[in-house]
């Protein structure tokens, strides 16, 4: 009896302390998640009410929206390269600044800086860099002899150049290496050395195997990052060809379209349909980093 | 059960301090809410309010301030909320997309005829406010696409200026005279320059080699006809044949404004304050060149404003709406810069073009209103025109694509959009 009224007790307690983290979740994350899914199947411009076409929104996305399928391949172009490359960078400024050097402290906070400019204000500086007649990177290829495109309005060097812009903002995923890098214990170095390890050899086989889980973590946070740019592009659409994801869908990332789908055009049906592609791949994308990080990550 | 009682009593508390939220002043006056666009006209607005608050004691106006790119937006999803506001400022792009929202003002309109003027309005300006013989709208301010040009590198280049029996080919001809100066090219100056990443130009150019985006009941995309290909190659041919104008990024910064930009074609109004600030830039418009069809093709853009359907004041917000087209104030908006819809306002600058403001050849302005045409009167236009058709054209200026490329395959996946997800409600089939 004493047994059943403690967990009753106990059960009133988890309620009263977890209730608003659950009701928030039922009422604002769940429950608009379902009604979105509904909403996937429907015609809907919010001001009438939505209309069942059953999976027209879904055929209409894969087979004739002549925006989707650029817009998997902008983001899809963006992940296989920006992430190994900002993933590498961010290693290597982590592994220099783990060694002891002066001024430490102020390397760290100089290369993470970046990080914390706003998006905007991060693209209006590197608009600049780009500019194809006075811009920093053209004038430094001329000094090769070589004419730079004009970067931002070109359908080919605008990804490009948005994926070398995005590159700048390093500092979270190096961060969170150089914790992982204080983590190696130095013991396992002296022993390599020992065995006539090199640098090479104790950064193949001692640093990366310790640090693969911090790899692992890194590159399923930069998946799904990628899976949702939005703001960097936004801004840069806007700020060269009045239009976001221009030139010519050249920077149209998937998340941009399914915005301007729902909040410029009102298609929430179609909205729906391509947030819920998205969630779907992202949790397949994510099912494969976990099965496939059972081959090279050491727990 | 103590900890349990004072959890329960804070959040009693909170829910009783969260109703004590601000409450609206109620002083005997009817409210209107007027939502507008936040731009550079913001302090004048401001004024404008209290003048009007000043000469109507009975009516208070409540601006809902909202950033100009989310205006639409904004005001859907109020308007979706039953929240609309009571008075709404409509570009004539978006008349189309908020006609089903409006309040039919046709027979305040006639009831106050001649307290408004409403034979002083521009012809042109009226047709843009209405639909099917019926008023939604009172304009109060307008744009009408002209040829802009520098007189200064028309004398550096010893060409003479535009006339009104200018055609394409004289403007061809000029900006290649132009290209011939010693610092022409990139980073230098040029005959024209291309308008990229929206509608602006590239249909101006359409229109008047006799081309059309829709057919007659707006049901169809009509881009791949010969005419409209023939608009698109003269704009994608300034570039890629005759060489006058930059591709896009190769231009000046500012374009126009840079005074490296001989010619600009269409242009807009509003640039003007811009244009007039700028030491040493001598410039003056023109009608458009005419095109293989005519004169017809330049555009003509209404700023208006209409009650929403759902407005609990429709008449305080007529006397606002009556007060804003007002020759006074439509006068004041001339003085900042702007156009006047009204004749009687035109007439009275016209007359008193002192040889200093610029324009000075305001007689083109508002002779170029003749052969102006509104847009597409359709609820897919922005959309289409955007999302569907602009990036084709945005890859033909970049030479990706012909124009014949650019035109067959914006005008298939247009129709596609329209067969599919298109809402297919053009004016003619809203219901307001």
């Amino acid at each position: 009896m004493k047994l059943h009224r403690e967990r009753l007790r106990e059960g009133i307690w988890f309620f009263l302390m977890a209730g608003p983290a659950l009701l928030g979740f039922l009422f604002l994350v769940l429950g608009p998640m379902l009604y979105s899914f509904y909403l996937s199947f429907t015609s809907y411009n919010v001001v009438d009410p939505p209309r069942w076409v059953g999976a027209e929104n879904y055929l209409y996305l894969i087979q004739d929206d002549p925006a989707f399928w650029p817009s998997v391949k902008v983001t899809l172009i963006y992940a296989g390269v920006q992430i190994p490359l900002s993933l590498m960078i961010a290693l290597g400024i982590a592994l220099l600044l783990n060694n002891q050097v002066k001024a430490l402290g102020a390397f760290r906070t100089i290369f993470y800086l970046p990080s914390l400019l706003p998006a905007t204000a991060s693209v209006v500086i590197w608009i600049w860099i780009f500019h194809p007649n006075y811009g920093l990177l053209n004038e430094l290829l001329s000094k090769f002899g070589i004419a730079g495109p004009a970067w931002l309005n070109s359908t080919t060097w605008a990804l490009p150049a948005l994926i070398i812009m995005t590159l700048w903002s390093f500092g979270g995923a190096m961060i969170v290496f150089l914790a992982g890098l204080q983590g190696v214990p130095r013991g396992l170095y002296e022993a390599a050395s020992i065995d006539g390890a090199n640098a090479w050899h104790r950064f193949r086989h001692v640093t990366i195997p310790i640090l693969s889980p911090v790899i692992f973590f890194n590159l399923v946070m930069g998946v799904i990052g990628a899976m949702k740019v939005f703001d960097q592009a936004y801004v840069f659409g806007a700020a060269m060809d009045k239009v976001p994801g221009g030139p010519a869908r050249a920077t149209l990332f998937y998340v941009l379209h399914l915005f301007q789908t729902a909040f410029n055009y009102f298609h929430m049906g179609l909205a729906s349909a391509m947030a819920w592609m998205l969630f779907a791949v992202i949790a397949l994308l994510t099912w494969l980093n976990f099965r496939l990080g059972r081959k090279w990550v050491h727990h | 059960m103590t900890v349990l009682r004072s959890i329960l009593a804070a959040c009693a508390l909170a829910a009783v301090l969260a109703g004590c939220g601000p409450r609206p002043v109620d002083d005997g006056r009817t409210e209107v809410r007027w939502m507008v666009p936040v731009r550079w006209d913001r302090p004048f607005i401001e004024d404008f309010v209290r003048r009007f608050e000043a000469d109507h004691p009975d009516i208070r106006v409540k601006v809902l301030w909202v950033p100009a790119t989310q205006y639409q937006t904004k005001f859907k999803t109020l308007a979706a909320a039953g929240q609309a506001p009571d008075l709404v400022e409509c570009g004539d792009v978006w008349i189309a997309y908020m006609l089903s929202f409006m309040y039919d003002v046709t027979e305040l309109v006639e009831r106050d005829r001649a307290e408004i003027g409403l034979d002083d309005f521009f012809p042109e300006v009226l047709s843009a406010c209405q639909h099917e013989g019926r008023y939604y709208f009172l304009a109060a301010g307008m744009n009408v696409s002209l040829l802009y040009y520098n007189k200064s590198l028309f004398d550096r280049a010893g060409v003479a200026y535009p006339t009104d029996q200018w055609t394409w080919d004289d403007y061809i001809a000029a900006g290649n005279k132009i290209m011939e100066l010693p610092d022409a090219g990139r980073g230098g100056v040029w005959g024209g320059d291309v308008e990229t990443g929206w509608w602006g130009e590239w249909l101006i150019f359409v229109r008047q080699a006799g081309g059309t985006i829709f057919n007659e009941d707006l049901t169809r995309c009509v881009l791949d006809s010969p005419e409209a290909i023939a608009g698109l190659a003269m704009y994608h041919d300034r570039i890629f044949k005759h060489g006058f104008a930059p591709a896009p990024g190769y231009g000046p910064d500012n374009q126009f404004a840079s005074g490296k930009i001989g010619m600009w074609y269409g242009g807009h109004t509003e640039k003007w304050k811009t244009y007039n600030a700028i030491p040493g830039l001598d410039w003056d418009v023109q009608v458009l060149p005419i095109g293989p069809n005519g004169r017809e093709g330049g555009e003509i853009a209404i700023r208006a404003y209409g009650i929403t359907r759902t407005s609990r004041n429709p008449e305080a917000a007529w006397t606002l709406m009556k007060y804003m087209v007002a020759p006074e104030h439509i006068r004041e908006n001339v003085q900042r810069g702007g156009l006047s819809v009204r004749r009687s306002v035109a007439e009275e600058f016209l007359r008193r073009t002192d040889g200093q403001t610029r324009p000075h050849n305001m007689a083109a302005v508002y002779q170029q209103i003749r052969y102006a045409l509104p847009l597409p009167r359709s609820t897919d236009y922005i959309e289409l025109s955007l999302n569907i058709i602009q990036p084709e054209i945005d890859r033909m200026i970049r030479g990706d694509l012909t124009p014949e490329q650019a035109a067959a395959n914006a005008t298939r996946a247009a129709n596609r959009f329209l067969d599919v997800v298109g809402s297919r409600r053009h004016l003619g089939d809203a219901k307001p």
